[in-house]
């Protein structure tokens, strides 16, 4: 059986330890409030979906923890992808995650996050969500139940109360693991439009991993990104069909 | 006044202004949550709220018109607070006046036009444009019941407004004088929170919450504290033009808080409408009976 790296978070080298001791009060408060509020986009790709709308309506009410749907990848601190994730899908679902604000966290619903579950044969999907982007937590089960959902999100906030949530600090120190598993899909020439190694050194998370022969490869194709072109009126296909 | 004292005012007048307007997005939550049979956020959610988004790691600006957009939409809020008296402070209430304040609480959705424009969201624009619409379409009924008011206590002062309504206890108050306008400053108190049913241009599931579509972090913090600052400013408004303002904080609190619960309970309860119908319905039934409601103030 293939093993798969996992490196450990030494806790000590990502808390922030401030001098003094408004700083160090203030860090505690940010981080608990952190925990308490937490704003979900769900990328509802299969049939884990049916068990949101349960966790947060009446019966279960996922508010009363300070957890609140939001529509937006810039407005939201979770990235909930709630089954099985097609090679299409993936390519948008890497790409909202890269849009997301740091601190983020991303939880796999169903067994199809975790090994592929019952698509497991199947040519056109990714198997284990954690080789594309890192999952802070899975919760298993086809699907899980609205208890366990909300369970998963307990344990979740326990993780962020304690600093252990840094599944996106991971991203920016081994990218090109990262890149190296979303290359192998999409192929060589595999771009997004946010640029993870000029971020990494922006959060001071530049590391020996952050580079190597994936990111060599995305910089040899590379294309500068360039603005949409801002037109009012119709375009010339659109004039010709009507 | 002493110049001390009215630093002290004006500084202290947007804290309470923003300590109670979250309290007032608490109880819109909660009134939300009991609506629809869920035990809702706990007490200091609001707070979290902001915090942790203040908090963000991640800070994506668009350009400099977009932070200044937010600091507009938040700053044309805090300068409402100095003009609406409140029991104990007046500010400069005085030498404001209802005009002032009229125009002063477009700023915001002027500020947050000009912040949504430079993220150049195709979302944020509709839901932008759909935002202004909307201030269109209540303004007009807003200012009839302005001018109601100001014609009726012959005064656009709103020290004046409140002194006059405490003098003869409730049979005094705008709300007993003139129900008429009252009825029609209830409508527009609707559409100034943007609440449903005018709330067409957040629409979540349509255009992604449309002006809020590009807004993460510090961004979406600004607009948080603004509805704290939006809902106070309504709700207070309304006291002080239609309720009789505070006699003391203990019957003011109660009453900003008691006018608010009857547009939350229409949000959670109503669908919304789309923005030409969101134009017609606010272009005739209450201008219908705000007109109506100026006829009787001037007779």
């Amino acid at each position: 059986m293939q093993q798969f790296p996992v490196k450990v978070e030494q806790p000590s080298a990502n808390k922030p330890t401030g001098g003094n001791i408004f700083s160090r009060v203030f860090d505690e408060l940010t981080t608990f409030c952190r925990s308490r509020s937490l704003f979900i986009l769900h990328y509802c790709t299969g049939c884990g979906a049916i068990e949101l709308p349960p966790a947060m309506t009446s019966r279960f009410d996922m508010e009363r923890l300070g957890i609140s749907p939001m529509v937006s990848p810039r407005q939201a601190d979770i990235l909930l992808i709630t089954g099985y994730v097609s090679v299409k899908t993936l390519k948008r679902v890497i790409l909202t995650y890269e849009q997301m604000g740091s601190p983020k966290y991303v939880i796999g619903i169903c067994s199809c996050t975790v090994n592929g579950g019952m698509y497991w044969q199947s040519y056109a999907t990714a198997k284990k969500l954690n080789d594309y982007m890192p999952v802070d937590l899975y919760i298993a089960g086809c699907m899980p139940r609205p208890e366990a959902v909300i369970a998963g999100l307990r344990q979740l906030m326990d993780k962020i109360a304690a600093g252990e949530a840094n599944g996106w600090q991971d991203y920016y120190r081994r990218y090109d693991y990262y890149l190296g598993h979303q290359q192998r899909l999409f192929g060589e020439t595999w771009q997004t439009p946010t640029d993870v190694i000029a971020e990494s050194k922006h959060y001071d998370l530049f590391g020996g991993d952050t580079l190597g022969a994936h990111t060599a490869l995305l910089q040899q194709h590379q294309k500068p990104l360039e603005a949409l072109e801002m037109r009012l009126g119709l375009t010339d296909r659109q004039e010709k069909g009507s | 006044m002493h110049w001390a004292e009215l630093l002290a005012e004006l500084t202290l007048m947007p804290l309470v202004a923003f300590i109670v307007g979250l309290f007032m997005v608490l109880m819109m939550r909660k009134i939300g949550a009991r609506l629809q049979r869920r035990i809702g956020p706990p007490l200091l959610q609001p707070l979290y709220d902001i915090v942790k988004l203040f908090g963000k790691h991640t800070q994506t600006s668009h350009g400099l018109l977009h932070e200044f957009g937010i600091v507009m939409a938040v700053g044309g809020y805090v300068a409402a607070e100095t003009l609406l008296p409140v029991p104990g402070m007046n500010g400069i209430a005085e030498k404001g006046g209802m005009i002032t304040l009229l125009y002063l609480t477009m700023i915001p959705s002027l500020g947050l036009a000009l912040g949504v424009g430079q993220c150049a969201n195709p979302n944020g624009s509709i839901g932008i444009s759909r935002a202004l619409t909307a201030m269109l379409a209540y303004d007009i009924p807003f200012v009839i019941v302005i001018a109601g008011v100001a014609m009726h206590f012959g005064t656009t002062n709103l020290v004046d407004v409140v002194a006059q309504q405490q003098a003869g206890g409730i049979e005094t108050w705008g709300a007993t004088q003139m129900p008429l306008l009252a009825l029609a400053g209830l409508f527009a108190l609707q559409g100034m929170l943007g609440k449903q049913p005018f709330e067409i241009y957040v629409a979540p599931a349509e255009i992604a919450t449309g002006p809020m579509v590009e807004m993460g972090g510090k961004f979406l913090g600004g607009l948080f504290v603004m509805q704290c600052f939006q809902l106070y400013t309504a709700s207070v408004l309304y006291v002080t033009l239609f309720l009789g303002g505070g006699e003391n904080w203990v019957s003011f609190l109660a009453k900003s808080f008691a006018v608010l619960v009857l547009p939350i309970s229409v949000a959670f309860l109503f669908p919304r409408y789309r923005t030409e119908d969101v134009l017609t319905m606010l272009w005739k039934w209450p201008v219908i009976l705000g007109l109506l409601g100026l006829v009787f103030v001037g007779s």
